[in-house]
């Protein structure tokens, strides 16, 4: 009867305990676990540079921008960003040079003063640009500059970002029907190359 | 787990519809009205118009006011030899929505459609002339479907048998779209020849764009971009009302040949 009872009192008291210590081992392993990663990974990603650069200056990543040349078509030029933390991040800066413009005589085809407010990845490589107003409201477009700003957003998120497949952009955080009248911005944009020259 | 969720049918639906396309074709889709019916009327856009002035050159001149210029020159020749009814989107200088022009289009039965635009760059040396017609590679099964949704006019679904379930329908369109493209694209090339023969601008040739006005249209669509009014050159040459009618004519003698050859 005692030991019944005890049991039967201890029981829940046991369980309760039980639970305690399997939560405190989670947050343990959680926090260990989660924390032990973090820092492999920064370690990880600082590796490749700490042997040329030094310590205390920012990681750089290399990318790609599409500007427009005599010869009307988009041309390559590659541009030291800061790197990480995420490729979002990235991308936001990779867009904010190529607003920026060329370093090498060419020309953007994007408006000056055109902000980049956000850009988004989706899981299944939709990339979603935000841009201010500007981009839309500053300039008058025709066929041809519509078609080379669109793209050259949709080219160097593509070329850049492994993860991004395809791009919508957004302007003030709106869907708009055009950037100036011609190339229809409801739909997703996958890369066109036939644009760039070779 | 959405996007999933509209293959999967879409999937099942496009076998069926290609198991159906010899009873589906002659029915509905034949529908498109260069196929089995006289052209009756042709729809002429001029480009932009109203607050929205399109691109804009050194000299102040606009392409809204070009591309309106050229539109009232080609309906005016369209009418006075062939025994068409040419419908404008605008007429005047007013601001039309691209939705609009493309329901003008598609409620009046439009059997060809022709957007007027003049071109511009950022590069102020580019040149030239070029024609248009819609890409439909920069789509996907969701776009396609968005696009459908949104252009489902009227006239659509009288050419769709609305009994058809939607991923069929989608399907459909899709097919009615393609055999556009092709008589776009050959329209495209007939006119993109006179433009290059009789302006004496530089060839930029055919090519196709995902442009909002061509995506809505139900029937053969082209844009033409007559030079580039960023370039000063050519800006003063599309202001000349003799250069406007020369983009009028060569659109027309393009649009002559599409129907001699058509029949």
């Amino acid at each position: 009867m005692a030991t019944n009872k005890k049991g039967g009192i201890s029981k829940p008291a046991l369980i309760l305990g039980g639970l305690t210590l399997v939560l405190l081992v989670l947050v343990i392993i959680f926090f260990t676990g989660g924390g032990g990663e973090k820092v492999k990974r920064f370690v990880d990603s600082n590796l490749p540079k700490t042997a040329e650069t030094a310590g205390a200056k920012a990681l750089t990543k290399t990318v790609t921008l599409f500007f427009i040349a005599d010869d009307d078509l988009l041309h390559k030029e590659t541009r030291e960003i800061t790197a990480g933390p995420t490729e979002a991040d990235e991308a936001e800066r990779a867009l904010t040079e190529l607003i920026r413009g060329s370093e090498e005589g060419l020309i953007s085809p994007l408006p000056p003063g055109t902000k980049v407010r956000q850009v988004y990845i989706a899981r299944d490589g939709l990339a979603t640009v935000d841009f201010s107003r500007d981009i839309a409201d500053s300039f008058s477009y025709g066929s041809t500059s519509e078609l080379a700003a669109v793209y050259s957003v949709v080219n160097t998120l593509v070329f850049n970002f492994k993860p991004v497949k395809k791009v919508v952009l957004l302007v003030e955080g709106a869907e708009r029907e055009t950037l100036g009248g011609h190339v229809d911005l409801s739909r997703a944009f996958f890369p066109d190359y036939s644009l760039v020259a070779r | 787990m959405q996007i999933f969720r509209i293959k999967r049918p879409a999937l099942i639906a496009a076998v069926l519809a290609i198991a159906a396309v010899g009873l589906a074709f002659p029915g509905p889709v034949a529908a498109a009205p260069a196929q089995d019916q006289a052209l009756r009327t042709v729809v002429i856009d001029p480009g932009h118009g109203g607050l929205e002035s399109g691109a804009k050159g050194k000299f102040g001149n606009l392409e809204k006011d070009i591309t309106l210029a050229v539109s009232l020159k080609l309906k005016a020749l369209i009418e006075k030899d062939m025994g068409f009814e040419v419908v404008l989107t605008r007429d005047r200088d007013v601001d039309v929505s691209i939705e609009n022009r493309s329901a003008i289009a598609n409620n009046r039965k439009a059997g060809l459609f022709i957007s007027i635009h003049a071109n511009g760059s950022v590069q102020r040396k580019a040149g030239g002339s070029e024609t248009f017609f819609l890409s439909l590679n920069a789509t996907d099964e969701e776009t396609r479907r968005l696009a459908y949704l949104e252009n489902n006019s009227s006239a659509l679904q009288s050419r769709i048998d609305p009994s058809s379930d939607n991923d069929l329908m989608m399907i459909l369109w899709d097919m009615a779209q393609n055999a556009y493209i092709k008589q776009s694209s050959r329209l495209a090339e007939l006119v993109q020849a006179e433009l290059d023969a009789m302006l004496g601008t530089r060839n930029r040739g055919i090519k196709q764009a995902p442009f909002k006005i061509l995506t809505g249209v139900a029937c053969p669509a082209i844009l033409v971009e007559a030079a580039f009014i960023s370039n000063p050159d050519e800006e003063q040459k599309l202001a000349s009302d003799a250069f406007q009618t020369k983009v009028a004519e060569a659109i027309y003698r393009g649009l002559a040949l599409f129907l001699k050859r058509g029949e």
